[in-house]
């Protein structure tokens, strides 16, 4: 778990303690990014954008300047904040329906034409806030309330491999990296090296973070830990998958 | 770099959509996010050309959602930012452009419509008036200006940019396909030599300091928890927006206080209204003539105080009533001598057509 | 002598115009003209509403017709086969070619552009104020590899007047001077017939156009 008890400094303390449902991996990404917020100094500098879906609730969550926008529309605010204003850092940040669905094309041609932004997407293989529906990362036989046979791969494909896709399409200078929040000292740094592409202005930083979502997968801790770590990893391997040196790491 | 783009007053003759580029700079736009769409493309093709020589950007996107929330961003962190588009592309814009109404986003959209439904025609039609006027799962909280001319794209163009900004209310310019290949003789000015004080954006994001240090966060939303906030949080916005609908509202009429007929229209229509109207005129037949230029809000007062002179209209539109419901909703419960109707979706409309069908109705 | 000759220029600078006098000119004389609408921009834009009145004047015209381009939706960037062998027709040619960044690379299409007897001529009007002076046009021209002459089409419209006409002649001589590049002519609405005479007030030779385009609704 977090190495640092403290609350990050650029955490807005009045909307504390967050809304996130108890055992949801949100809280912890969004730790790892206060951290790293702080710890680069970039609290001046950074827009915030959130998405439509659980993401939303972090729509107040820093002492930095946020925009909540629409579902699947946050990469395209955050680019043109950043086309309109090069000076800033603009951070979207949304889950795996609005990055790997709804929100796929924005996403695709941001990495096309290497967006000087930087993307989070939370992977937790479900709609959360709209009741547990299946999304584009369900795995196979995974019962969700639109898949309550489980997906079959047959009917609606196989799970999107986000940072895989952005990789290969993404240009030098990119960086991209999948981590979970079961391996906070490794999200901490792959979180560190993606702001630190976004200051550099090397080119398009993407992060999926895989995440938990205890509440509507019905799961108790020790099942929750035991689904990302198990079933989710089989899928979606943490690592390294383009950095602007081209030296990758897992 | 170039210095401003236009040094003095000068008469030019060129294409709308031209014109819609250079009333962008003279108006001190910043950046265009677009995407391609006919009939509205040379608007980027000139901006694309101009833009370097004068410090501009642009972003050509992957789509027209992806234009619409740009331009958005564009407006938070404090630019002077628009976008144009047509047809599909204005359908897809209205998810950008409710964002634009609950945030208070100013963004300036140009609207040069094409025929409809779905891809139709490239070429003209007055279809979009529902769209731009209600479009979006809103109450229509934008400016929209329908223009006839050339001089109009670039005075309006302008303007919409101050009444964007002014007010923060996302504001169209809507033509069509013909104003924007159409060619003919305008006037270019700088706004400040003839005393328009062109608003100064202001950044929403990004603002000096260290947020919950040397001042506040900010944090904006379109996300509502319950039915009693999201209340508290539209009705002021509807009462800014009818506050603002008095300055902002604009309309013309001529020959209203003799007519026996008035005829309504808006938009390129109206060149082809009013050349009937002086031709029946010239026959001693008295007919007058309202244009509303604000499609949103609405003349309606104005169009009230019309009919209580002379109520027998013949209202004309390249479209199935789209202006048509605008106008009979501003009528509501006055007695009407005559409502005639010239319905052409998609098709121009010429002053001879209208002379004959007034001469008719009369006879 | 055959006449090879396309009029190249921006938007609203006259070069359909002008396209359509110089063709029905010659066919006055009896020979067999074709006028190709050369505007891959908006193909269908341009001469399309004047086809039949103009074929009526004895023209071939090698345009788009409605009914051809239903079906190709968004009005695109379409050349017409029949275009490409356009110059290996006989008689005279004379090509209306759409404006566009990409300059004379669009005679790149033409099978034999190359030969010597097409001569690519720039209607400018220096009421557009993307060519309204020396410098710009200038600017403007070099976009073009190759070109044979200019012409001095400078209008208002319906609010031209003589001082813009003089303006043009001045300035597109200049380019003419600098660059070395004869002036054509410089092209006038017939209706200054009485006023301007067989030349402008530098020499060039005056055409006077008739109105053909005012017809299609732009």
């Amino acid at each position: 778990m977090a190495e640092n008890l403290a609350m990050p400094k650029s955490w807005n303390v009045e909307t504390k303690p967050h809304k996130f449902c108890p055992g949801c991996g949100h809280g912890l990404v969004l730790k790892v990014l206060g951290e790293v917020i702080d710890e680069l100094g970039i609290q001046d500098r950074m827009v915030f954008g959130v998405d439509i879906g659980c993401s939303l609730l972090a729509w107040d969550f820093f002492n930095v300047d946020t925009v909540q926008t629409h579902h699947g529309r946050t990469n395209p605010v955050m680019v043109g904040i950043k086309r309109a204003n090069p000076d800033l850092l603009p951070i979207a940040y949304m889950g795996d329906g609005g990055g790997y669905a709804i929100g796929s094309q924005h996403l695709v041609n941001s990495a096309f034409r290497n967006e000087k932004i930087m993307a989070i997407v939370v992977n937790n293989v479900n709609y959360g806030m709209t009741g547990g529906q299946m999304s584009p990362t369900t795995l196979p036989g995974q019962k969700t309330e639109t898949s309550p046979y489980g997906r079959d791969p047959e009917e609606t494909g196989n799970p999107t491999l986000g940072p895989e896709m952005v990789a290969a399409i993404a240009s030098p200078g990119a960086y991209v990296a999948r981590a979970t929040v079961s391996n906070m000292k490794q999200l901490k740094r792959y979180m560190k090296k993606a702001v630190e592409n976004l200051i550099a202005g090397n080119g398009f930083s993407f992060l999926e973070v895989i995440s938990s979502c205890p509440t509507n997968w019905r799961t108790n801790a020790k099942q929750t830990w035991a689904f990302m770590e198990e079933d989710m990893a089989k899928y979606f391997k943490t690592g390294e998958l383009r950095t602007p040196d081209e030296s990758k790491e897992g | 770099m170039a210095e401003k783009p236009i040094q003095e007053e000068k008469k030019v003759f060129m294409t709308g959509n031209e014109v819609i580029a250079w009333a962008a700079l003279a108006a001190g736009a910043d950046i265009m996010y677009g995407y391609p769409i006919t009939p509205q493309n040379e608007i980027m093709h000139y901006w694309t050309r101009l833009a370097p020589k004068y410090g501009k950007k642009f972003l050509q996107t992957e789509d027209e959602l992806s234009a619409g929330f740009t331009t958005l961003g564009g407006v938070l962190a404090g630019r002077k930012s628009f976008s144009a588009t047509a047809g599909p592309g204005t359908t897809l814009f209205q998810e950008p452009l409710s964002m634009a109404e609950m945030m208070r986003i100013p963004a300036v959209v140009i609207i040069q419509q094409r025929g409809g439904p779905s891809t139709a025609t490239v070429i003209y039609s007055q279809q979009e008036v529902n769209m731009v006027t209600y479009g979006g799962n809103g109450e229509g909280w934008r400016v929209v200006y329908s223009t006839a001319t050339h001089q109009e794209l670039y005075d309006y163009t302008i303007k919409s940019f101050n009444t964007a900004w002014k007010y923060r209310f996302p504001t169209f310019v809507l033509g069509d396909g013909y104003q924007a290949k159409m060619r003919e003789p305008l006037v270019m000015y700088n706004p400040e030599d003839r005393g328009i004080e062109m608003v100064d954006p202001v950044a929403s994001v990004g603002l000096p300091g260290i947020p919950g240090k040397d001042r506040s966060a900010v944090h904006l939303r379109n996300t509502y928890s319950v039915e009693e906030e999201l209340y508290d949080a539209t009705m002021p916005i509807q009462e800014d927006y009818d506050r603002m609908a008095k300055e902002v509202v604009e309309w013309d009429e001529r020959n209203i206080d003799d007519a026996d007929v008035v005829i309504i229209s808006h938009g390129v229509v109206s060149r082809a209204a009013i050349a009937a109207m002086n031709r029946l005129r010239d026959k001693g037949i008295k007919v007058g003539y309202f244009r509303p230029i604000t499609l949103r809000p609405f003349p309606d007062e104005q169009l009230r105080k019309v009919a209580e002179k002379c109520s027998n209209f013949v209202l004309v539109e390249s479209a199935l009533g789209q202006l048509a419901r605008l106008v009979k909703a501003a009528l509501f419960n006055m007695p009407i001598e005559k409502f005639d109707a010239v319905y052409k979706p998609g098709v121009g409309i010429t002053a001879e057509e209208l002379v004959e069908r007034i001469e008719n109705a009369l006879k | 002598m055959r006449h090879l000759e396309a009029y190249v220029g921006e938007y609203a600078s006259g070069k359909s115009e002008n396209a359509i006098n110089r063709a029905l000119s010659l066919a006055d004389k009896g020979q067999p003209v074709s006028l190709v609408d050369l505007d891959l921009v908006e193909p269908f834009y341009t001469l399309r509403p004047l086809i039949k009145e103009l074929e009526a004047l004895g023209l071939d015209v090698v345009a788009w017709e409605t009914k051809d381009t239903m079906g190709l939706g968004e009005a695109g960037c379409i050349l017409k086969p029949e275009m490409r062998w356009v110059l290996k027709r006989p008689g005279h040619v004379i090509l209306d070619v759409g404006y566009g960044v990409s300059g004379s690379n669009i005679f790149n299409l033409l099978e034999g552009f190359d030969t010597s007897e097409l001569k690519i001529l720039a209607v400018l009007n220096v009421a557009r104020p993307m060519t309204s002076n020396v410098e710009d046009i200038i600017h403007y021209l070099t976009g073009f590899t190759r070109l044979d002459g200019l012409i001095n089409n400078s209008h208002l419209g319906d609010e031209t007047d003589l001082e813009i006409i003089r303006k043009g002649a001045d300035i597109v001589t200049e380019v003419g001077n600098q660059l070395g590049i004869p002036v054509v002519a410089t092209s006038v609405d017939e209706r200054f017939r009485d006023v301007l005479g067989e030349k402008d007030h530098h020499g060039n030779p005056v055409r006077y156009l008739k109105r053909y385009m005012e017809r299609a609704f732009w």
